[in-house]
């Protein structure tokens, strides 16, 4: 058997009393790119949520390389960007802070820092290239900016797998192409990404496969480009003049 | 100093100092969680618990410490629950605590005046068995709020993250929840219970006009808390005041006089980044030189290839590099 690094089978999630996935499947193998696509409310964003056990499953099951959720324990193997609109909270915070986080569970409470934490947080913020802004505060950054501060806390782990939630909403250009580069070579060395997206944009080149979602059901999974019957789908369309040539060289 | 000669003013120093450093300490992250009203709403609960304490002859220190873990386990488990009706529920719980108190006062036999010592402190009335307690609670306080910064900040910077970081994100939350009940404990006989919020609060608010960073913000604020205390104290010595007015009437000032000075940097930090978004947008975009290289990437050079499009990456040192006449760029 293949190993899997997301397994959901027949999953069935309701948020209060409202159903919002109906025997949902995503399967995601080691090194694949895989970008979750449909309308607001399709529940793609929920089922990213449940495959990283944030929203339990009514029914059905979710494992996480071939560990159930619930038993799961290697939490340091994923990277998880949650959709936010800002990084900063009620107290200000430097985007090393931030990026910090993300090494926690590799740390133990009460142990410094260790020099493999600081140079993985280096590293990290480089990758969204956000070096000359390491010890700025966050709020002081533009909303693209900032969306790279949550990718560079997510990637400051060294996971396996990371999982973004729509990483682009509101993101300025310079940002998603910094993103797309940051993305590129992540993907390089082989780890697996589970990517939600409003539309495709300069990151269809990346995506080996696109899972999409219609009022809780998956409608499509297979290869780009999308069959010509979903083409119309709001929000589910395809640049096809836009491969990202010049963006990519 | 005739004044530090005094026993009942060393103690109230020393209950001041401790004060000074846990308040802001657990207020640095009630801010950061947006719950800066919350240490209000424990002062009010552990009200009851020193009435409680008066009514039954126990030490009134011990039942107010037990009322406001039990109101913060509350206000918790109610915040857990999002439910709508959430903030309407601790509401009722504060306006509770506080009538509770009142009539249990009351019933006690004890005068206004006994109140008005919880309410805004006094420092003729800090026992040497208080002391004990106060030294006791307020150091595990500022362990914990110190020890576990990074968890703690993790958790209330995001919580959700946190939980796939696979923290005990409830757990933590409690922690900061029973921290601040402590800590209304500790400062009840110095700031007193209706201004101990202060103390968590304005300190922090005062620090990040000046800081960009958590860590900085919260040892400033440690600071800013410790200033004020003191000097409340000294003031409530020389004029017969509560001291809990005179330190937070002192903390406001120093509030008033950083926040002008704040808004001026931060204006100016804002000018030069607007001037650093454009070496941003050149980082950022199609054509990024990668730095010196002492050799050729090929296929002997060892790091691997990735074909992108026309031509081969090379991932080296976690960058990919594709060759650009002479030179190499970021891919």
């Amino acid at each position: 058997m293949t190993p899997t690094v997301v397994d959901v089978r027949g999953a069935t999630v309701a948020l209060g009393d409202r159903p919002v996935l109906h025997g949902v499947d995503l399967r995601v193998r080691p090194g694949e790119v895989v970008t979750l696509l449909g309308a607001n409310g399709s529940g793609k964003s929920t089922l990213v949520r449940a495959a990283v056990g944030l929203v339990p499953v009514v029914s059905g099951h979710v494992r996480l390389f071939d560990t159930p959720v619930d038993a799961f324990r290697d939490w340091h193997r994923i990277g998880y960007v949650p959709q936010r609109t800002t990084a900063a909270g009620g107290v200000p915070a430097t985007v090393r802070e931030i990026v910090a986080s993300g090494r926690l569970a590799h740390r133990r409470p009460f142990h410094r820092s260790t020099k493999d934490d600081r140079e993985a947080i280096g590293d990290a913020i480089d990758l969204v290239g956000l070096g000359d802004r390491a010890d700025e505060s966050v709020a002081a950054l533009s909303g693209g900016q900032q969306q790279r501060v949550l990718i560079a806390r997510a990637a400051a782990g060294r996971p396996d797998l990371l999982v973004l939630d729509e990483p682009n909403a509101g993101v300025d250009r310079s940002s998603q192409e910094a993103f797309a580069r940051a993305l590129r070579t992540f993907v390089a060395s082989g780890r697996t990404v589970l990517l939600v997206l409003h539309e495709m944009g300069p990151l269809a080149p990346l995506v080996d496969r696109v899972v999409v979602l219609d009022s809780g059901l998956v409608v499509h999974d297979g290869p780009l480009p999308l069959p010509s019957g979903l083409a119309g789908m709001p929000h589910g369309h395809i640049h096809a003049d836009d491969p990202g040539q010049g963006m990519f060289g | 100093m005739s004044m530090l000669s005094l026993e009942f003013m060393q103690r109230a120093l020393l209950a001041a100092l401790l004060t000074g450093l846990a308040a802001p300490a657990v207020g640095t992250y009630l801010v950061q969680r947006r719950l800066a009203l919350m240490g209000d709403g424990l002062g009010h609960v552990a009200l009851t618990g020193v009435a409680l304490g008066l009514l039954t002859g126990w030490a009134p220190v011990w039942t107010a410490v037990v009322a406001a873990i039990l109101g913060a386990t509350a206000i918790e488990l109610i915040r857990a629950h999002g439910r709508a009706s959430a903030d309407v529920a601790l509401a009722m719980l504060f306006y509770g605590g506080i009538a509770g108190g009142v009539l249990l006062v009351g019933l006690a036999g004890s005068t206004a005046a006994t109140l008005n010592t919880y309410l805004f402190g006094s420092i003729t009335t800090v026992s040497a068995s208080d002391l004990w307690v106060i030294v006791a609670l307020s150091v595990t306080v500022l362990v914990i709020a110190i020890g576990l910064r990074p968890q703690l900040f993790a958790v209330c910077q995001d919580e959700e993250f946190a939980r796939v970081l696979g923290l005990p994100v409830r757990a933590y939350a409690m922690l900061i929840a029973v921290m601040a009940a402590v800590t209304v404990t500790v400062a009840m006989r110095t700031v007193g219970l209706l201004l101990v919020s202060a103390l968590m609060v304005v300190p922090v608010a005062t620090a990040q006009q000046l800081t960009r960073g958590f860590r900085a913000t919260l040892a400033l604020a440690l600071v800013l808390g410790v200033l004020p205390s003191l000097a409340g104290v000294v003031f409530s010595y020389y004029v017969d005041v509560a001291p809990g007015a005179s330190i937070v009437v002192i903390a406001l000032m120093g509030f008033a006089l950083a926040w002008p000075v704040g808004s001026l940097v931060q204006r100016r930090r804002y000018r030069s980044l607007a001037q650093a978004a454009e070496a941003d947008a050149r980082l950022a975009s199609d054509h990024v030189t990668a730095e010196q290289h002492g050799h050729q990437h090929d296929e002997q050079c060892g790091h691997p290839g990735v074909p992108h499009g026309n031509h081969v990456d090379y991932l080296h040192g976690g960058h990919l590099h594709a060759q650009h006449g002479q030179h190499y760029d970021e891919h």
